[in-house]
């Protein structure tokens, strides 16, 4: 049995769940003729190997408690969006939603890690009708969404794909290139945002 | 530095080169006009002395052939006490500065160090200002968070921290930061205003600007 005991099968259900109601939400405000919320919309359930490898890296046990209590990203989702002000309505719509808390949030957008990277890390607590590790039924399972713009979501497929080459030249030089690289995409995030936002003030303006 | 010196006088041109070499720049010494424009072809200076009356070709005939073909370089020349009309005639011709004969050796070493400290210190250099540093030379702006600026908002953020305070007019911010582009209006100065603003904004900087569209616009720090 996997590191996820009986609970894999839930994992998924709860993904799909999750995944279900963000496209709702969507579909909802293409309804209303407002912008769309997010571009694209990726969910997996970490897989148990990579889980059970987190839990070793980590110094948790190996054990399905700490893969889904310790650990909360065993169900993980990301929303890539086109603007910066998107991704702060999914994360206003996300804290009134009653389906699930928000337990913990990282901004890193306004707050940038020094190598460059951005991105909004939330952690939600769903409540979902199956037994859970702690007993209990209803259940509670932890779910990631991590919120970024197509460029902040391309800056961090570069960065990673760098991260795991084995032999790369003068790795200070590329370390400083990418930072340099985040700067820029973070530039033409926010132009783009105050282009978008000036547009809006004239059409008010008429 | 970088200097070339044109100067007919070889006793003078002698003592000068000595003197400029001493203070660590480097010199080329030539001796008329014609030699300037073959020299300034093939290299960069940062500095360029030209006496006036040269055989050859004098220095206000080398001088108007350098700007015409584009030369922007920094040039003094050298004029004769007396000679009014050759000071306005070569400042109007595109000189920068003049001494006038006989001048002190000092002084024209205290204008090079001058000029030095405007090219290198006051313009690459990087400003702080409340919470923000910018860096003009890598267009990069810093607080909280670090986000690349363009061309138009690094100087224009640069004029602001020099101002900051006082009220700057949207004509004054044009002519500062677009000198010379034709295409460019005060729509462009609300523009990059605005994309300063946000990212003030999203490096959480409490820095300000403030004013509505049409200016003024001020820095509050």
């Amino acid at each position: 049995m996997s590191i996820y005991g009986p609970y894999e099968d839930a994992l998924n259900q709860i993904l799909a769940g999750v995944e279900d109601r963000l496209r709702e939400w969507n579909d909802h405000q293409l309804a209303m003729h407002r912008p769309k919320l997010y571009e694209h919309l990726i969910g997996r359930v970490k897989t148990p190997a990579s889980m059970t490898e987190k839990c070793r890296r980590k110094g948790y046990p190996v054990t399905t408690a700490a893969a889904l209590r310790q650990c909360r990203d065993a169900v993980g989702i990301w929303l890539v969006c086109n603007f910066i002000s998107d991704i702060n309505r999914c994360v206003a719509l996300l804290e009134q939603a009653d389906w699930c808390t928000v337990v913990q949030k990282k901004d890193y957008i306004t707050n940038a890690k020094p190598n460059g990277y951005r991105s909004y890390h939330l952690i939600l607590d769903v409540a979902a009708p199956y037994q859970d590790v702690d007993g209990r039924r209803p259940g509670r399972f932890y779910v990631e969404v991590q919120l970024r713009t197509i460029a902040m979501d391309s800056w961090a497929s570069l960065e990673h794909e760098i991260k795991y080459k084995h032999h790369v030249a003068d790795p200070e030089r590329i370390s400083k290139e990418l930072k340099r690289c985040a700067d820029q995409l973070a530039s033409c995030d926010v132009q783009m945002q105050t282009i978008r936002q000036l547009v809006q003030e004239g059409e008010t303006d008429e | 530095m970088k200097i070339l010196l044109a100067e007919d006088e070889a006793q003078l041109a002698r003592v000068l080169t000595m003197a400029m070499t001493t203070s660590g720049y480097q010199v080329d010494a030539v001796d008329n006009g014609q030699k300037v424009l073959d020299l300034a072809a093939a290299n960069a200076y940062d500095v360029m002395i030209l006496d006036i009356m040269m055989p050859v070709k004098s220095g206000l005939d080398a001088l108007r052939e350098l700007r015409d073909r584009g030369d922007r370089t920094y040039v003094i020349m050298l004029t004769a006490m007396a000679e009014e009309d050759d000071r306005v005639t070569g400042l109007d011709a595109g000189a920068d500065d003049y001494l006038t004969k006989p001048f002190s050796l000092k002084e024209l070493l205290a204008r090079l160090r001058s000029l030095e400290r405007r090219t290198t210190s006051y313009d690459d250099q990087e400003l702080a200002f409340a919470d923000l540093r910018l860096d003009s030379g890598e267009q990069v702006l810093e607080s909280h968070n670090s986000i690349s600026l363009s061309r138009e908002e690094t100087r224009m953020l640069q004029y602001l921290i020099h101002n900051a305070g006082k009220e700057l007019a949207a004509a004054d911010l044009l002519q500062r930061v677009w000198a010379g582009d034709q295409d460019a209006d005060e729509e462009d100065v609300w523009i990059n205003i605005s994309y300063l603003r946000h990212k003030l904004q999203s490096i959480q900087s409490a820095v300000e600007i403030v004013g509505e569209k049409g200016g003024p616009y001020l820095l509050k720090g």
